[in-house]
């Protein structure tokens, strides 16, 4: 009987302990999310006791879910709207922890037309349906797919704050609608014919990054070179939220995250490290 | 003694919980109504950004949506029902009921996969869409998603058809398309009719494979009988948009509105389901 009982014991102590586990909660912006797994990895090899669970969900939710108390970190990709700053208040931080640039995103197909490069001024007029054929900026005679995003994600408010001149511009020339980087990236590798926004880290073959003639003449792409030096227009900071009031488990997990030993994770991510 | 009160309890717990969600939905979507009345249920544009939610196309999108999805799963699913019910020997039965089960039982957002996977590419090579993004995607796996409710319960209701009038049907020299049009399906009417009813319930109420390929763009399809256009209904702008939606702001509750309306339809769905139609 007693060695049931002992038995039984040694078999919830394990478990007992992993609830016990000091736990961060993160989640928001699916710009930051693959950096953010990848940053929780890392420290868990240096801190193993402490659990991190990272969930997507795009900014507005991060920032949201952290107001709420529902998470400890809030990932955002963007700058708070004016009722979400109110809420932010004094008793929050935003911190910086790497940059980003959002590069217009075209299937494969489309630069194989012979469609190497976009003005600012052409993205704009695709997106407001003024242009709605490939063959007229000097690609294939195809219609053109408009992928526009759910408004509260990040990416399209730095997207629309650059092209359509605010961050929360309609744009009357989109065909579908779509959520996170993940979804709009499958459906522009699919299409032959598709124009998107994607997070630069989100790039690959079949959905490639077109670059932007600048009204000066000079052509520009999202690679390190041009966002660092500013010449790339549409870039921003990824950020996270987080209570000023907090843990000191919670402060040591941030200050990781400032530290240079996050740079060649940024690096690996697509995105640029601050330090 | 206290099988009754238990069973009491059970009982009275579910009206509650119904009334406590209508309530609920009520009073969260009371403030949207107060400040812009029943207006915006036949307004176009839902801009959240700049307050302007109008439910239209939504409503349109979703009823598109169900309008295909049973047009299809009805004559499907009646045609299983006779077949595996009246036609075929009692030693199939089990297996179209295996077949049907396993149909109910794949998680929608498998259905929805699927639908990206196969059907988009399909529908955009086949009828040389844009993408295959459209109101008649969303309306194709919808049918397949409501099939076994349809195939179940129409079963059910031939099953109840009373023996005695097979056989007098037959005894009068009818022939099987007589009995199958004057006495089975006549007989199984009200059971056919709420399965459809309750079909149309649950495919109002689905999201996740809606919302994957209906393209979620508040637009009315142009002109109205467009099904091969992209659209939204009720279901995709509340699962896009219930994350980002701070609670207790404008759009949440316009959200809460649109689910008000969906409850409210469905409940008067499974209403009408329930009361029995004479024949």
């Amino acid at each position: 009987m007693f060695n049931r009982i002992i038995l039984l014991f040694t078999l919830i102590l394990p478990f007992h302990a992993s609830f016990a586990q000091p736990t961060i909660n993160i989640a928001g912006s699916s710009t930051i999310l693959p950096l953010m797994a990848d940053a929780a990895n890392a420290y868990q090899a240096i801190a193993p006791t402490i659990k991190i669970t990272v969930s997507g969900g795009g900014s507005g939710t991060g920032i949201n879910a952290v107001i709420n108390g529902i998470v400890d970190i809030g990932m955002s990709s963007r700058q708070p709207t004016a009722t979400e700053k109110a809420k932010l208040s004094e008793n929050f931080d935003i911190i910086d922890i790497a940059r980003d640039a959002v590069a217009i995103t075209v299937s494969k197909a489309v630069i194989e037309s012979g469609v190497h490069s976009l003005s600012l001024e052409q993205v704009a007029d695709i997106y407001r349906g003024k242009i709605n054929n490939w063959k007229q900026v000097g690609g294939f005679d195809k219609k053109i797919l408009v992928i526009d995003k759910e408004p509260s994600r990040g990416t399209r408010h730095v997207f629309a704050k650059t092209i359509l001149g605010d961050a929360k511009a309609r744009a009357p020339g989109a065909n579908i609608i779509s959520g996170s980087n993940n979804e709009e990236r499958s459906i522009i590798s699919r299409s032959k014919q598709a124009i998107g926004m994607l997070s630069h880290a989100w790039l690959n073959d079949r959905a490639r990054g077109i670059a932007l003639t600048l009204d000066n003449g000079k052509t520009v792409s999202a690679s390190p070179a041009d966002v660092l030096s500013g010449s790339y227009p549409i870039q921003r900071s990824l950020s996270i939220i987080v209570a000023k009031k907090r843990s000191k488990t919670l402060q040591a997990f941030i200050e990781f995250l400032q530290s240079p030993a996050l740079a060649p994770l940024i690096k690996k991510n697509g995105y640029l490290p601050l330090v | 003694m206290w099988l009754r009160s238990w069973i009491r309890f059970s009982v009275i717990a579910s009206l509650a919980l119904v009334l406590l969600f209508v309530g609920f939905l009520l009073s969260a979507s009371a403030p949207f109504f107060f400040n812009y009345g029943l207006s915006p249920i036949i307004a176009r544009e839902w801009y959240p950004y700049e307050n302007l939610y109008g439910l239209l196309p939504a409503l349109i999108g979703s009823a598109w949506v169900i309008v295909i999805a049973l047009s299809l799963a009805l004559p499907c699913g009646l045609a299983t029902a006779i077949v595996s019910v009246e036609i075929l020997p009692q030693r199939y039965h089990g297996l179209i009921n295996v077949c049907i089960d396993i149909l109910a039982g794949i998680p929608s957002v498998v259905y929805g996969l699927l639908g990206i996977a196969l059907l988009l590419p399909w529908l955009e090579n086949n009828l040389d869409l844009l993408s295959g993004h459209s109101l008649l995607a969303a309306g194709l796996l919808l049918s397949v998603m409501i099939l076994p409710t349809i195939t179940r319960l129409s079963q059910d209701a031939l099953r109840d058809v009373d023996t005695s009038y097979r056989e007098a049907a037959r005894s009068l020299g009818l022939d099987w398309s007589q009995r199958l049009f004057s006495v089975l399906l006549p007989q199984a009417w009200p059971g056919i009719r709420s399965a459809s009813l309750l079909a149309t319930g649950r495919g109002l109420g689905e999201t996740i494979a809606v919302m994957l390929v209906v393209g979620s763009i508040d637009r009315i399809p142009q002109p109205w009988y467009n099904l091969l256009a992209p659209a939204q209904t009720i279901t995709s702008r509340i699962g896009r948009e219930m994350g980002e939606a701070s609670v207790g702001s404008s759009q949440w509750s316009a959200l809460m509105a649109c689910a008000l309306v969906l409850t409210l339809s469905v409940l008067l769905l499974s209403l009408l389901a329930q009361r029995p139609a004479r024949t």
